[in-house]
């Protein structure tokens, strides 16, 4: 059974056939994702796949028009201050009050939470060495990104949703966020939700991995498992094919001469039988990475 | 010819050709008012306009100070960036690789002829016709708007970052106005003395401009400034002391709304108030040989005053950031654990604490005018704003005075459940209705005082039509609350303060204004105030809002 599914018990997140329209391009397009407790999922895609638009619906930014969401069996619409209360989150957009001065958001946002821990948040505050007197607006982007993710953290929520948390950062920085992510899971068990662009991360960090691609789940299980579903090969070609060749089962092909590469959605054994149909032997093949199932899923060419 | 191609062949032609392309279309509308300007001198001198001079002229006047800051904003390029407006030199052209001098001097010289020639056109050919400062030497005044123009682009580019920047710039705008009223003065200052002034601020705005914009071009700007800095800390080191954390989220979110918009009423209305108003009247007056007022103007003006800026502030008092054009909540309150009416309460707890600041500060202002203009005691002159005679001065005023913060706070408040749907085209079209029903009124008016039968018929229906309105606010107000119960939008205890504050109010409202009715001996009228004050309480309107937020907060 592929994990998270709809049968699983005791989900903090259970998103179901949910539907979103803007105008007449679907955004979300029966769309269901489910996390367990303690769970942490990587939600990838390309640009506009769908990705903010499903955490909004999660956050209750945005109103399901088809299908329901449900956080800790709550919805975010009806309910915020009991959905709110729980989730810690952290924007891409970094929509911080830019006025305010880095101990002024702290105590504004912390009113707002009865479980903030203030030895925590001062301790955040050091290892992110922040200046409690500075506006938010003078801070760099890194720091900015510090700041939203301490006023998460610092309350201990029981779900932490984070939407690109290293987009647009250097890698000092996003070494520093992805590790207090990483203690958040080793230590206290949290769920997390979180989107990235950068693979790697999602790799390292989840344990379900949703890829989302115009609006639809294209790919929804365990992260191993999702790797361990598709193969990255080699075929060799006695001689070269006059066009790109049509390898059944294959999510991208690119290659010249005679020899190409493929990612194959399938076991070793069904890409062997499929390369020998088309004339073709399996020279190398290995595990691909996130990285290359999405950029194959996102924009390859194959049947 | 493709003029954009050749303007582009020079580095000031690539300037000015930037400057024009951003804002040609209002320079459009500049020509616009300089017509309609135009338009006016001639109405006034074929003698067919019945409308006062004094009106042309101050139209005239407003149409000359809007192309006067329209010119500064462009030339000292002040721009919108993602609903932010920027002021400061854009960066795009610092990288440019031209010298500093070359900067500034393009937008300064060439702003400062469009300028001048602007102020001589429309002095020559409407302002003076129209009888507008008649005793002034063009050249002065073509100086001292010159000087203006040049300090207000160099401080604006020079001082990007420095705290209180507005409040420099105010004080250079002061220092311009106290030296363009110098040939007025009583005080003997030779020509010579007064244009030497005007010459020594027109010469040292330029090399403040090049040093500003050198140092930041060099990046000595870059980051918060030292006195920033000194500031924040010493402020912080206070704040530690003083400071804990707020009682409740509540109690931070009003914390919130107060230093986004709380103090701009009170620091407008009371800055005018206590320092605007006493200067003009008792200074300002005698340098130009016109006696103070009276002290009914003083009084009037003091508390109208207040209302008529809460009515203009009250347009943004929905928006949670004042220079966002769109309304939208922003993410940092969106995902906040409150609910939409708790939101909505501490807004209206902003608009009360507003209110009471702002009645208090322009009480202080007018006891100041009043002492300074030595026209008796606080209470005989107060008792001129109310209907109680001489005997129960105080008694007389608190009520009317409870009553203009009640009106004030009305003012802050009117069109929130539109503002707070986040959507332009709902606050446009609530404008457009309330613009409606203000007219649909005062032609209704009109009518009644041109047509007897019409005005009997009104009046007999009057209190009927009266009656239906508070019965629909009241019907409107209920299912919205129950809709807002419903939704979670609102929790009950949140509806009770609602509900009962407009109680109290509106019941306080109809009462004197019933009791005022009685004492100016106009019975008659006595059911149809009282029945007014109910119904100009904004009731529905709280009730809605929300819903409104709600609609904003999930889309």
């Amino acid at each position: 059974m592929k994990f998270p599914s709809p049968s699983s018990a005791d989900a903090v997140i259970a998103v179901s056939n949910l539907s979103r329209h803007f105008g007449i391009k679907a955004a979300l397009d029966d769309v269901s994702v489910f996390v367990p407790r303690g769970g942490v999922l990587g939600l990838v895609g390309e640009n506009g796949a769908g990705k903010t638009t499903l955490i909004k619906h999660l956050l209750g930014s945005l109103k399901a028009q088809t299908g329901s969401v449900r956080i800790f069996g709550l919805d975010p619409v009806l309910d915020p201050v009991g959905v709110l209360g729980r989730v810690g989150y952290l924007s891409e957009r970094r929509d911080l009050p830019g006025w305010m001065r880095v101990d002024e958001f702290m105590r504004y946002t912390q009113a707002f939470y009865p479980g903030w821990d203030e030895p925590y948040a001062g301790q955040l505050l050091e290892q992110f060495q922040l200046d409690p007197a500075q506006k938010i607006k003078t801070l760099s982007q890194g720091q900015q990104a510090k700041i939203g993710l301490l006023t998460s953290l610092a309350y201990r929520p029981e779900l932490l949703i984070l939407d690109e948390p290293s987009s647009g950062l250097d890698p000092v920085v996003r070494r520093d966020i992805l590790e207090a992510i990483i203690r958040i899971v080793a230590e206290e068990g949290r769920t997390v939700l979180f989107s990235s662009h950068l693979l790697d991360e999602v790799e390292r960090v989840a344990d379900y991995v949703v890829m989302l691609q115009h609006g639809r789940v294209v790919l929804n299980g365990r992260t191993e498992v999702v790797r361990g579903e598709h193969i990255s090969a080699v075929l060799a070609f006695a001689a070269p094919p006059a066009k790109t060749p049509v390898l059944a089962g294959a999510h991208a092909v690119l290659g010249y001469g005679s020899e190409w590469r493929v990612l194959f959605g399938g076991s070793q054994r069904e890409l062997e039988t499929a390369a020998a149909l088309i004339g073709a032997r399996v020279v190398d093949a290995r595990t691909p990475t996130l990285d290359e199932i999405l950029v194959a899923r996102a924009g390859g060419k194959g049947s | 010819m493709d003029v954009g191609r050749l303007a582009w062949r020079t580095p000031t032609g690539a300037m000015l050709w930037e400057i024009w392309g951003r804002h040609k279309v209002n320079f459009a509308w500049q020509g616009v008012a300089l017509g309609a300007g135009l338009g006016f001198v001639q109405w006034k001198r074929q003698g067919v306009s019945e409308i006062p001079a004094a009106v042309l002229a101050l139209a005239s006047l407003a149409g000359f100070v809007g192309g006067y800051l329209h010119l500064l904003s462009c030339f000292g390029y002040v721009e919108m960036d993602e609903s932010k407006v920027k002021v400061g030199y854009p960066s795009r052209l610092l990288l440019k690789p031209l010298r500093t001098f070359q900067l500034i001097l393009v937008p300064m010289l060439l702003g400062g002829l469009a300028t001048t020639a602007m102020l001589d056109i429309w002095m020559a050919f409407v302002l003076k016709p129209l009888g507008f400062l008649p005793a002034y030497d063009l050249w002065w005044i073509s100086a001292v708007l010159l000087s203006f123009f040049w300090w207000m682009q160099a401080l604006a580019w020079s001082l990007p970052l420095v705290r209180f920047r507005s409040l420099v710039m105010v004080a250079a705008a002061l220092l311009h106005l106290s030296v363009g009223v110098l040939p007025q003065l009583p005080f003997d200052i030779s020509p010579g003395w007064q244009w030497g002034i005007l010459a020594t601020l027109l010469v040292t705005a330029v090399p403040v401009a090049w040093l500003g914009l050198k140092l930041m071009r060099q990046g000595t700007w870059e980051g918060p400034s030292r006195i920033s800095l000194l500031w924040s800390r010493l402020f912080l080191a206070r704040a530690r002391g003083r400071r804990g954390t707020f009682r409740s989220a509540l109690g931070a979110q009003f914390w919130l709304e107060w230093r986004r918009q709380g103090w701009l009423l009170p620091g407008l209305s009371g800055g005018m108030a206590l320092l605007g108003f006493p200067f003009l009247f008792f200074v300002g007056f005698k340098w130009v040989g016109v006696g103070a007022p009276p002290p009914e103007a003083i009084l009037a003006l003091m508390f109208i005053g207040p209302l008529l800026l809460s009515g203009v502030l009250g347009a943004a008092m929905a928006k949670f950031n004042q220079l966002d054009s769109a309304h939208e909540l922003p993410g940092y309150i969106a995902v906040r654990p409150m609910t939409n009416g708790g939101l909505v309460l501490a807004k209206l707890a902003m608009a009360s604490a507003t209110s009471t600041l702002t009645l208090l500060l322009n009480v202080a202002g007018a006891i100041l005018c009043l002492v300074i203009a030595g026209q008796g005691t606080l209470l005989s002159k107060a008792g001129l704003a109310t209907p109680f005679g001489a005997v129960s001065y105080l008694t007389g005023c608190l009520p009317a005075l409870l009553l203009l913060g009640i009106m004030i706070w009305k003012n802050l408040l009117a069109g929130i459940g539109a503002g707070l749907t986040g959507r332009p085209w709902v606050v446009r079209l609530f404008g457009f209705w309330r613009g409606a029903v203000g007219m649909g009124l005062v032609a209704l008016v009109m009518a009644a005082k041109l047509y007897e039968n019409f005005r009997e018929g009104l009046l007999h229906w009057l209190t009927g039509i009266l009656i239906a309105c508070l019965a629909a606010k009241i019907v409107v107000s209920i299912a919205a609350f129950s809709w807002g119960l419903r939704r979670h939008a609102i929790t009950a205890g949140a509806i009770g303060w609602i509900v009962g504050g407009w109680s109290v109010c509106s019941a306080f409202a109809a009462g004197y204004a019933g009791h005022v009715c009685n004492a100016i001996h106009q019975p008659g009228l006595q059911v149809w105030v009282m029945l007014g004050g109910f119904l100009i309480l904004p009731l529905a309107d709280l009730a809605i809002a929300p819903l409104a937020l709600a609609w904003n907060r999930h889309r």
